[in-house]
């Protein structure tokens, strides 16, 4: 068990938990500690053995951490087979109209940055 | 037979072992079943889930009972986004090499998101909460959640909206990218990782370890700049 990697990525929780009481209502805890965590790796300059140990089986098993939140679905089934139309409605409409586009996007300012490039080198 | 053995379980069923096991179990199921089936709609989260509902409703148990003995599981959820960093740091020396691109499709395509979810939402007639649960949809879950919470949505059903999303996005992707003809693999993975967050970047790792990696970086970022700004905006 990677306790020691644990051990901080518990702190920085707990650090993010108090920042969000104190100063900042409007972030959640654990985003605050992500944000901690990345800018002292930032400043650190490499990723210690310990947190990289801790932080892997944690990602890898990132579903099954998700199981239990998901479950709270029990709590919702009415209102999904009620407002199912209007649900499935503003996702597929906005997931149909957005992949394509931000893939597009995205290769298309590849293509320019690399086409600019080419013409300084 | 059967009537003791449930009766052994109904007085088994709010303790810490049975929430615990239960959930282990399911997903152990339904990680085999993925791997042997390799249905890209049956993701290992929905069938988990689904096995653990039907147990609940089959034993009666309320999903507070549930969601408190199982919290072993779920506190593992804060260290892990936490953990997040780490990718995010590995990928720097590609994020600085495209870090135009990445921010501005990240900003137009995460924007769009939220803002087509929310007025298709309200234009066909949905309540402010269902609103405020399908905003943060589009960022991985463990994020989604605690946004939909601070923004008065809710966070069980933002978690059905992220998992639909994901197990859906990442299904209809591959089919939009060759209607777009988007075939460079940092864009197809950026685009992963926006719109299908966790399960995309799985799929994306299928088509190759650069989508892969994008998709990670665009579900990491994305995530934090939705949080960072959503409570702000709306």
């Amino acid at each position: 068990m990677p306790v020691n990697g644990l051990t901080w990525l518990v702190v920085l929780q707990l650090l993010g938990a108090m920042l969000h009481h104190w100063l900042l209502p409007s972030l959640p805890g654990p985003i605050i500690g992500l944000l901690i965590l990345f800018i002292w790796l930032l400043c650190y300059g490499r990723l210690p053995k310990s947190l990289e140990a801790a932080a892997s089986p944690l990602l890898q098993y990132l579903p099954l951490l998700l199981v239990v939140p998901c479950v709270g679905l029990m709590n919702n089934l009415d209102t999904l087979q009620s407002q199912w139309l209007v649900i499935a409605g503003s996702l597929f409409g906005a997931m149909l109209i957005t992949i394509p586009l931000s893939g597009w996007l995205m290769q298309w300012l590849i293509r320019r940055q690399q086409q600019k490039r080419g013409r300084h080198d | 037979m059967i009537e003791s053995l449930l009766a052994s379980l109904q007085a088994l069923k709010s303790t810490p072992e049975f929430a615990v096991g239960l959930t282990l179990l399911a997903f152990q199921l339904a990680l085999l079943f993925y791997r042997k089936s390799k249905i890209v709609l049956l993701q290992p989260v929905i069938v988990a889930v689904t096995m653990v509902i039907a147990v609940l409703l089959l034993l009666d148990v309320p999903y507070r009972d549930y969601q408190l003995a199982a919290e072993p599981v779920a506190f593992l959820i804060g260290p892990a986004t936490i953990a997040l960093a780490v990718p995010l740091y590995s990928q720097l020396r590609r994020i600085r090499q495209l870090f135009g691109p990445i921010l501005i499709t990240l900003v137009c395509g995460g924007s769009l998101t939220v803002i087509l979810s929310v007025l298709f939402c309200w234009l066909l007639g949905g309540s402010e909460v269902l609103q405020m649960s399908l905003a943060p949809r589009s960022v991985t879950m463990p994020i989604a959640i605690l946004v939909s919470d601070s923004l008065g949505g809710s966070m069980s059903l933002t978690a059905a909206f992220v998992m639909i999303t994901g197990v859906f996005g990442a299904a209809l992707a591959p089919w939009l990218f060759k209607l777009a003809r988007v075939t460079e693999p940092a864009a197809r993975g950026l685009s992963y990782g926006i719109n299908a967050h966790a399960i995309g970047t799985v799929r994306a790792l299928e088509e190759g370890e650069e989508c892969g990696a994008f998709s990670a970086l665009g579900m990491s970022i994305f995530g934090v700049l939705l949080a960072l700004s959503l409570p702000w905006l709306l």
